[in-house]
């Protein structure tokens, strides 16, 4: 055999707990098997606590007589000739340190993502853009073999590892036999999925994974025809509104039907309309279509009949059964964690006795020492009556203090959509729309800078789209409300300056 | 119980003469005690040697066949006082720390062990934790050798040298009489290998060949001997040792054609070196080099003779030594400049001053130094450009681009870490008292200064949160608040910290975390362990009984602490009720709240296979996981900014209507219920469920899930028709 004169360098970066270790001793079992060295090391540090582990791999065939090879410790940058990343956006992290050279690595990763604390904290989406960092890898890396391998592990009931190991050997990047892999994977625990898993991605490396980035193309609605007599009143109003807007629209229609009436829906659309009439039908009429969206979505306001209904909804006890891996006919007990406060009542009261309720003092502490934490078995069928019963009280909705709070808010919101400056202005607001989140605090705050936000945009002569959304953005930025009210006061100054 | 158990390796330790040894670095090193007849070892864990202890602990066995004494030490000054048997009997002891932060705890220890001497060989084992990887302060241990006349090995990065350099090490103590350094870096410790093994020695003394008690008045530290044993380090120990180093020929000269050249190198680099020099077509993969290497296995002290021999006759000499100042450089360059030798000596004029030598930054210097080749043309495979191009191929828009997309990845704490709930209390805490200026320490919960707690303002050691409060605590709005966790309470935090407190009538409240374990070093046992541990360790667990363990609660009632509560982490309410009186009391003296949860990773590999033998045995067992409702999660997240928890994420919003992203626990949830009683505590929202799966149930049971099913099923079916009409 002749010597090579230089080892396969391979770089693996996996997060803490995902079993890179375990990884890494296969391939030098691998090695071994095949006679060849594998020299590896590893920095751990605190990273076995989520962070992110790396794992560093020189192989050299064994030669007779020859002294022991020189191998090095640090993965270098233009040096590597295999990378492996068991999430995508670590495929980037090792592109921006310079370890994937266009000329020789070849980088294999998983295409699903492990969600970062600054994405996951976001009170908004603070998701990184995978299709980018896919496009980026694909741009920089001299071969890229990904695929998702989470999905595909999962499926066989087993870990990142075992996948990573078949997508390894498939790629076919060491010069090692897809049976040493196997055999030395057959030896672990969990062998005969592990020994699944890795045939699977073993075969959708061998074809190269996904040669190359395509996003599914978005499906294109169209309004159906009309199968119910409500149908054949409300679709037609749908079908009038742009194209662009249908789909949003029919969601809304189905929604507040089920949030409320058919009445409810048919306001709705009415208030859609007005908008359309407005809308220029630039960014495919994205005014009304956001308009649309999140008036629908503050129109089934989550009162408590809400909560209730969406707790004894169809479709969730076999939602939970999958999610949680119950098998046919195993026994759940589910345990809701609710917290009603007086408020959440007295919105729930017709205007006047929620407005007494709120106003007296003893009242509310009477009643709030009857109410506060709860935890209910919504399992049993006392539970699910009782949710029933608060879920019919939506036929009393719209005479509720609750209801008439929300739809000051609404119109508030509403006209400032209509009566905008400009229709960039306008599209700024309906936007805000996005900030009304949240129950109990969470949504006071939401509601209250939106309003702050309203406000300034009421007084000001001039108001810009550009301050909307920086103002949107930082009532976004979580409970620290130091951003907001910092800007929303330098704008007003600037304001009476300027006056 | 530590995180990873070594039971199956440890077998290999028995290896005898002429076998292949396979493993890690620590591994190797533990081997290579054995080999030398080592009587006694210690030490105290911490990254990059944790698992030396680890395996040290696993290898009890063997240790006591063949009569090695061992101890898991309170901290590295316990250890390094354990060294003291070595001074007066021919007894080979090692102890082993992470460096530089265990080397300063251990620093009067080892202070006083270099001026008395060594009769039999000492080693000190530190993990140098320098460089990308570590997890504390960058300094060097190479000072502290200096100024304390310790010699500091610093072996070539593959198990042969590491194994045979261990056995060399005690000969050096012995031959100058002197405690030695032994330098494992944080890739050579967890670097895979091989070497031929060599049979174990049994220590010639042991517990059944006890010495013979003996004094030496001149090793104690005392003046008038101290004095002279200041002279004796310089007249008889050093040249003991530069001789001993010499003979033995422990540095390596690898010879090359390009002799007008010359690369001096600690051992620790010597790999990184031959890979540049590979690089640029000047070395093959076995380590046959065309430019001349003196390799210093031993980086304390330098050998004059060797390098004066190295240097003449050479141009230029490359001095590769990582980290500031170079002292090794200024040393080279008074032995050459004294002995006249006129080598021009690049250093650090051409490599980094601070950080690693990786390999980019070693092909670079290396480079640089070659192009400065004066008389001999060197061919190069990449030319400087070329070399500087390799840092990142990656054009500048898309670099700035892929920043904007790449989440950092800072280590938080685990899935269900008893820990989270108490830092969800007191961010809830603040929320409601305002900003809090917090003394935090070193452990898992020095992760509550990241996302999403960011809660701590500084870290000043190990258990040395309370101490570094008490300079701050007089200027404060509130009282001053410390958090401290078990190991450091141990460690130091008893004594620098309480019992200090408590004399200098300190009034703020100290945290002290007690999870079962020194769990961030990778949940190695401590004095407050209890096996079966049973401190709380979910929401649901009772209030624990416990016995025989050294109590954290007496101890701090022993330094005087009149002010002291026990809460569990999980009852957040509880927790918050307890911290608030705290701040709030007016009692004075030092208030101590016990937080305890029991570490979850130890708790889960502890009841898992419990578990599962339960359930196969057809007990009855409830299997909690929590579980979010994406139809009322509206996406706002704030449930994520009081948690953390790395099982409770985010995924796609199911919602055709919805945008953001909901909030979603996977399937990694170990139910410790955190989730539901921050929804509680902090009146978040009621998306949140706990999903008990019953395993085994009884035959009652059964029925009743049956009934409810069926009832539930028929209000479904009424629900479905009616919702039929409401189509469109």
């Amino acid at each position: 055999m002749t010597t090579p004169l230089k080892t396969i360098n391979m770089l693996v970066a996996a997060l803490g707990g995902e079993g890179g270790g375990v990884l890494t001793n296969w391939l030098i079992e691998v090695a071994k098997r095949s006679g060849w060295r594998c020299q590896s090391t590893s920095l751990a540090g605190v990273a076995q606590r989520t962070g992110a582990t790396i794992y560093y791999l020189e192989f050299i065939p064994r030669a007779v007589n020859q002294p022991e090879p020189v191998m090095s410790l640090f993965p270098a940058q233009g040096d590597i000739d295999i990378a492996v990343t068991s999430e995508i956006a670590e495929a980037g992290r090792m592109i921006s340190r310079g370890f994937i050279s266009p000329q020789r690595t070849t980088l294999i990763s998983s295409n699903h993502r492990v969600y970062g604390i600054t994405e996951k904290s976001d009170a908004a989406d603070g998701t990184a853009d995978t299709g980018f960092i896919i496009e980026l890898s694909a741009r920089y890396a001299a071969r890229f073999v990904h695929f998702d391998l989470l999905e595909l592990v999962q499926r066989h009931g087993t870990v990142i590892s075992a996948g990573l190991l078949g997508a390894i050997a498939g790629a076919g990047v060491l010069p090692f036999q897809r049976d040493t892999f196997a055999e030395v994977l057959a030896e672990g625990k969990g062998a005969a999925a592990n020994r699944a898993a890795f045939d699977e991605s073993f075969d959708r490396a061998k074809l190269g994974g996904v040669a190359v980035h395509d996003p599914a193309p978005a499906a294109t609605f169209c309004l159906p025809e009309a199968t119910t007599p409500l149908g054949t009143r409300l679709l037609p109003v749908i079908a009038a509104l742009p194209e662009d807007v249908h789909e949003v629209a029919y969601q809304a229609v189905l929604r507040l039907i089920d949030y409320q009436d058919e009445a409810y829906a048919a306001e709705f659309l009415q208030r859609v309309a007005k908008v359309a009439a407005m809308d220029s039908g630039h960014d495919g009429h994205g005014l009304t279509r956001e308009t649309a969206r999140w008036l629908a979505l503050w129109m089934a306001f989550e009162d408590i009949p809400r909560v209730a209904q969406l707790k004894c909804r169809p479709a969730r006890e076999a939602e939970i059964r999958a999610e949680v891996r119950a098998v046919p006919g195993q026994c759940i007990q589910v345990t809701e964690f609710f917290h009603p406060r007086v408020e959440e009542v007295a919105a729930l009261l017709p205007k006047k006795w929620g407005q007494g309720l709120l106003n007296s003092n003893l009242c509310s502490k009477l009643l709030g020492s009857m109410l506060g934490a709860r935890k209910l078995r919504t399992d049993k069928v006392l539970t699910q009556w009782t949710l029933r019963r608060l879920a019919s009280l939506k036929g009393g909705r719209r005479k509720s203090l609750g209801y008439s709070q929300e739809w000051t808010m609404i119109e508030r919101w509403f006209s400032a959509v209509l009566t905008a400056q400009s229709l960039d202005v306008a599209r700024a607001i309906a936007d805000c729309g996005g900030m009304i989140k949240g129950y109990g605090a969470t949504r006071h705050r939401t509601t209250s800078r939106l309003m702050v936000i309203l406000e300034s945009v009421e007084v000001q002569e001039v108001v810009t789209a550009d301050f909307i959304r920086l103002a949107q953005k930082a009532a976004m930025s979580g409970e620290d409300s130091a951003a907001f009210d910092d800007l929303i006061q330098s704008e007003s100054a600037l304001m009476e300056h300027t006056v | 119980m530590a995180e990873r158990s070594f039971a199956e390796e440890v077998k290999k330790l028995r290896a005898g003469a002429g076998d292949i040894f396979e493993g890690e670095g620590i591994l190797a090193i533990t081997k290579a005690l054995l080999q030398s007849g080592v009587s006694y070892v210690g030490g105290y864990q911490g990254s990059p040697i944790s698992h030396l202890m680890d395996v040290l602990n696993d290898a009890q066995e063997i240790l006591g066949e063949l009569g090695v004494h061992f101890e898991a030490n309170g901290s590295e000054a316990t250890a390094a006082a354990m060294l003291s048997a070595s001074i007066n009997y021919p007894l080979r002891g090692a102890v082993t720390w992470k460096s530089t932060v265990g080397t300063n705890v251990a620093s009067d220890a080892l202070s006083n062990l270099a001026s008395a001497g060594v009769t039999g060989g000492a080693l000190v084992i530190v993990g140098e934790d320098y460089g990308e990887g570590s997890s504390i302060m960058q300094e060097r241990s190479y000072a502290f050798a200096m100024k304390a006349q310790m010699w500091l090995m610093d072996p070539r990065p593959n198990l042969t040298s590491i194994t045979e350099m261990v056995e060399r090490g005690f000969e050096l103590s012995e031959a100058s009489n002197t405690p030695v350094f032994y330098m494992m870096r944080i890739r050579g410790c967890h670097v895979t290998g091989e070497f031929v093994a060599k049979d174990n020695v049994a220590p010639a003394f042991s517990h059944e060949t006890p010495v013979t008690p003996r004094r030496q008045p001149e090793k104690i530290i005392l003046p008038p001997f101290v004095y002279e044993q200041e002279r004796e380090k310089i007249s008889q120990r050093l040249p003991a040792a530069i001789n001993f180093i010499r003979e033995q020929g422990l540095n390596e000269h690898f010879p090359g054609r390009y002799e007008s050249l010359g690369i001096i190198t600690c051992g620790g680099s010597y790999n990184t070196v031959i890979r540049a020099l590979q690089r640029q077509g000047l070395a093959d993969v076995y380590g046959n080099a065309d430019v001349p290497i003196y390799c210093m296995n031993v980086a304390y002290p330098l050998v004059p003779d060797e390098l004066v021999e190295f240097c003449v006759g050479k141009e230029q000499v490359l001095v590769l030594e990582e980290g500031q100042p170079e002292y090794i450089e200024q040393g080279i360059q008074t032995i050459l400049r004294r002995r006249d030798v006129q080598t021009r000596v690049f250093g650090k004029d051409i490599m980094p001053m601070a950080g690693e030598y990786t390999g980019q930054v070693m092909l670079e210097g290396v480079t640089r130094f070659l192009l400065a080749a004066k008389s001999e043309e060197i061919p190069l495979a990449l030319n400087l450009d070329s070399v500087l191009a390799l840092q990142t191929p990656v054009s500048d828009e898309d670099i700035a681009a892929l920043m904007e997309n790449l989440p950092p990845r800072p280590a938080g704490l685990c899935t269900g870490c008893p820990e989270r709930p108490l830092f969800s209390a007191i961010k809830q805490l603040q929320e409601e008292m305002g900003p809090f200026h917090i003394s935090s320490d070193i452990g898992c919960h020095s992760f509550a200064t990241a996302a999403p707690f960011n809660l701590g303002n500084t870290i000043m050691g190990y258990g040395l949160s309370l101490a570094s409060s008490s300079g701050m605590r007089h200027a404060l709005p509130h009282k001053a608040i410390s958090i401290m966790g078990d190991g450091g309470f141990w460690h130091n935090g008893l004594t620098s910290g309480v019992t200090s407190a408590v004399f200098n009538g300190h009034d703020g409240l100290l945290v002290i975390i007690d999870n079962g374990y020194s769990a961030a070093t990778g949940g190695q046992d401590i004095p407050s362990l209890v096996e079966p541990n049973l401190i709380a360790s979910t929401i649901d667990s009772p209030r624990p009984q416990r016995e025989q363990w050294q109590s954290i609660e007496d101890a701090c009632r022993g330094a005087g602490v009149e002010w002291l509560q026990t809460v569990s982490t999980y009852n957040i309410e509880a927790m918050k009720r307890t911290l608030r009186e705290a701040l709030t009391t007016n009692t004075p003296g030092l208030k101590v709240v016990i937080a305890e949860g029991e570490c979850m990773l130890n708790r889960q590999r502890r009841v898992k296979p419990l578990l599962k033998q339960a359930i196969d045995t057809g007990q009855r067992i409830d299997k909690s996981r929590f579980y979010i409702d994406a139809e009322t999660c509206t996406g706002d997240h704030g449930c994520i900014r009081l948690s953390g928890c790395p099982s409770l994420t985010i995924k796609d919003n199911p919602d055709p209507l919805r945008v953001d992203p909901v909030s979603y626990v996977d399937n990694s949830c170990v139910g410790c219920g955190v989730c539901g009683t921050n929804a509680h505590s902090a009146v978040l929202c009621p998306s949140f469920s706990q999903i008990d799966l019953v395993f085994n149930p009884s035959r009652l049971e059964q029925l009743t899930h049956r009934v409810r099913t069926g009832i539930r099923q028929w209000w479904r079916n009424r629900d479905l028709r009616s919702k039929a009409l409401a189509q469109l």
